[in-house]
């Protein structure tokens, strides 16, 4: 009877979206960090550890008015309390351990043995716990039963907890956990060489008689002090013996302290790029609207900068560290990642329909841009590409892999010598149009519900008196362009009026579409 | 002998799409190549070296008449080839190719009348496709394909009813189904048809009209200002 009510419940939630939705939710705010909302957390649970720090510090010598110790002892703690069962709970999935049990059962068609699943759950439950975070979390709490004296210092345990909320503190760990070998035979070295000589000195110098270093933990604390090249002087060996030990000692502190400079800053540098990669990453993550470029050619960096110009956001992707490093000294965010690999995506993690206006394939080889496309439909099906054609022989090959538009250089050389030998002044008048340096520009607005509501048909645009020439009218709707509309052509929402003129006139005459009220 | 003639040096993909695109407007076209003759082509190709001095040439044909497209794929030589061409003729019309962006300068400066920067020109139709997509397809419609939209340059004449006529004075957006752009000038400037300078302009002949329209349409309106289309190169002379 009971068994049946738990394996209910845990259905229902298991399947509930609320619930689920709730639980995402926390999980969101405490452990992922491409949440907005986590942040605060961090920042506020930071400030909670600082202010019961500074509590503990004050009450050492001065007396701590009683709100603030209430604060310090039960509020902090209560929210430390809720943080650490919200993360006991958002860690695992009790509903689904026990729902996976019962279907499992169920299968083998027989009873559900609930105890089976309720002891995996303790098992799952109790691994988080016992992880170095989860005690850390605990302890944070102890503060509680302040009226144990010992337990005050448990409020130091507050400060590890910062390590959770601090994303640099993180990555330091991460960068000193890759040297562990190296460190941990550092610290049986130091280890050794302490208790060999604090063994020698405490033989030499115990039975001295005006030698301070009458105990083996004077001993300890002496050869600690001078390994480390510390030495405070105040206890020091006087028989002849004993200096000689020291002398060993010191020379041998000089080695450990190399050895541990020489490991810090060795583990920082091979990591400084990993590092520099993931804050590139994560800024990534932030970006709208972007450009994706895979395979920085010549063409492919001469885009970037007139992009990047327009005011957009460009990322370039290629195998080639060289090439990489090129497009960073032209100031775009770029990394060395193989664009035709699935990897390369899951690592920059961009989401390809949100935040990715176009992928442009612009390396020198059709195989590589034919692989990219096909890499990158594989993620996302409806992003828009555009790729290089090198060779016509491949267009089906592009065409097939999903590659949205296709630029052929080739075959643009031989439309613009056709227009060179035939109209070559109308082709420089139209190339300086689209030239970005030139002042006259032909430009597309968009016609939007508010203009409609204002202006019913093309003549009543008023153009001229903006000195713009109105070329035609993009109607999206029948995805035809009417060159020099008639005056009665109805204007409607989602067309583009394509008009040529002054940029300055173009902008005025923008204005003036997007403002004007219809005088009845 | 007074043939217009199209002379391409270099024999590759370049040279065929150029042929498939001039052989309408030049009779008379020969290719040149650096390495040996395959035998599958179907034009003749003639050998050549870049140290040539190209003395038949000049007496084959009427060298005024004639254009030369230089795409070689190396660059170097194809400078190279740019000077030998112009020194040994001043008044050919040379257009050259450019793959990479360090030649565009060096070929003009080699004496080319007019250097296609092929990175610079595939990055300009990139970046136009993306940003402004329609106009872009607008106006490569109007150039390179075969819409009955098209862009055209009208030569006013003396005789021309438009001749000694104040620019602003016609309603040029309306004027039977043409728009006009812009106007040249004899000195070659161009003046965008709504700027300041134009509005107290009057028409003179030798001015060149740069219009818009469907095909019929600007024949019409050839055929009512009585002037034609006209190509010519003289704006390219160096």
């Amino acid at each position: 009877m009971l068994k049946n009510i738990v394996v209910n419940i845990a259905y229902y939630l298991d399947t509930s979206s609320t619930y689920q939705k709730r639980k995402r939710f926390y999980y969101d705010i405490l452990e992922n960090d491409k949440n907005k909302y986590k942040k605060f957390i961090d920042i506020f649970m930071s400030v909670l550890i600082l202010i019961s720090v500074a509590v503990l510090i004050r009450e050492v010598k001065y007396n701590v008015d009683d709100y603030l110790l209430f604060f310090s002892n039960y509020i902090v703690s209560f929210f430390f309390l809720i943080e650490y069962l919200l993360r006991l709970w958002v860690n695992s999935s009790v509903s689904k351990i026990i729902v996976k049990r019962a279907e499992y059962d169920s299968f083998l068609l027989r009873d559900v043995r609930l105890s089976k699943a309720l002891k995996e759950v303790f098992l799952v439950k109790i691994h988080y716990m016992l992880s170095p975070q989860a005690i850390v979390d605990l302890l944070a709490i102890m503060p509680f039963f302040h009226q144990l004296r010992v337990l005050r210092i448990f409020i130091l345990f507050r400060v590890f907890k910062l390590f959770r909320y601090t994303k640099s503190i993180q990555i330091i760990t991460s960068i000193l956990a890759t040297k562990k070998f190296e460190f941990l035979t550092l610290a049986m070295f130091a280890s050794v060489v302490i208790f060999i000589s604090s063994v020698l000195i405490y033989v030499m110098e115990a039975n001295q008689p005006n030698s301070q270093i009458n105990t083996l933990y004077k001993a300890v604390y002496w050869a600690i002090v001078t390994i480390s090249t510390v030495g405070y002087g105040d206890i020091t060996p006087v028989s002849n013996e004993g200096r000689f030990v020291a002398m060993l000692v010191i020379s041998a502190g000089v080695a450990v302290l190399a050895f541990t400079t020489s490991l810090f800053v060795s583990a920082f540098t091979e990591k400084l790029d990993e590092i520099k990669e993931i804050k590139t990453v994560e800024g990534i993550a932030k970006l709208k609207k972007l450009y994706l470029i895979c395979g920085y050619s010549d063409v492919a960096s001469t885009v970037a900068k007139k992009l990047s110009k327009a005011g957009n956001k460009i990322i370039v992707l290629d195998k080639s560290e060289s090439r990489v490093a090129e497009a960073v000294k032209d100031g775009f965010v770029a990394l060395a990642y193989d664009p035709g690999s699935v990897e390369s995506y899951k690592k920059i993690n961009v989401n390809l329909d949100k935040q990715v206006r176009s992928i442009l394939c612009l390396s020198e080889d059709d195989v590589e841009n034919v692989y990219t496309a096909l890499t990158i439909r594989s993620r996302s099906k409806s992003v828009e590409i555009l790729s290089l054609l090198i060779n016509d022989k491949n267009r089906k090959k592009l065409e097939f892999a999903g590659i949205n538009k296709i630029v052929y250089p080739q075959e643009l050389v031989g439309l613009i010598t056709k227009e060179l030998v035939g109209v070559p002044v109308a082709f420089e008048v139209i190339h300086e149009l689209r030239s970005e340096y030139a002042n006259v520009k032909i430009d597309e607005l968009g016609i939007t519900q508010r203009i409609v509501d204002n202006f019913a048909t093309v003549s009543e645009l008023d153009n001229k008196n903006y000195r713009i020439v109105l070329l035609g009218i993009y109607k999206t709707s029948k995805e035809r362009f009417y060159f020099n509309p008639m005056d009665d052509t109805i204007l409607e929402v989602g067309d583009y009026l394509l008009v040529v003129g002054y940029s300055m006139f173009i902008r005025e005459f923008e204005k003036y579409l997007h403002t004007r009220v219809r005088s009845e | 002998m007074s043939k217009r003639t199209a002379l391409i040096f270099g024999h590759n993909k370049y040279a065929d799409e150029i042929i498939s695109n001039v052989k309408k407007t030049y009779s008379n076209i020969r290719i040149f190549s650096l390495e040996d003759i395959d035998a599958d082509s179907s034009y003749k190709v003639e050998k050549f070296d870049l140290s040539d001095e190209w003395k038949g040439i000049g007496e084959d044909i009427n060298i005024e008449e004639s254009i030369a497209f230089c795409v070689l794929e190396d660059m170097a030589e194809n400078i190279f080839l740019t000077i030998s061409l112009r020194s040994n003729f001043v008044d050919l019309a040379i257009i050259a190719v450019a793959l990479n962006r360090e030649s565009a300068n060096k070929l003009s400066m080699a004496g080319a009348n007019k250097v296609i920067p092929l990175v610079e020109t595939t990055a300009d139709i990139i970046t136009n496709m993306l940003e402004k997509p329609i106009s872009s397809k607008i106006l490569n419609n109007i150039l390179y394909e075969e819409s009955s939209l098209k862009i055209a340059q009208i030569k006013i004449d003396t005789e021309s009813k438009l001749d000694n006529h104040k620019l602003a004075s016609i309603d040029w957006t309306r004027y039977h189904g043409v728009l006009i752009l812009s106007l040249i000038h004899e000195d070659m400037k161009s003046e965008f048809i709504y700027s300041k300078k134009m509005k107290e302009y009057v028409i003179q002949s030798g001015d060149i009209l740069v219009v818009v329209g469907y095909e019929d349409d600007i024949s019409e309106f050839e055929k009512i200002i009585g002037s034609k289309r006209y190509v010519n190169w003289s704006h390219w002379r160096r």
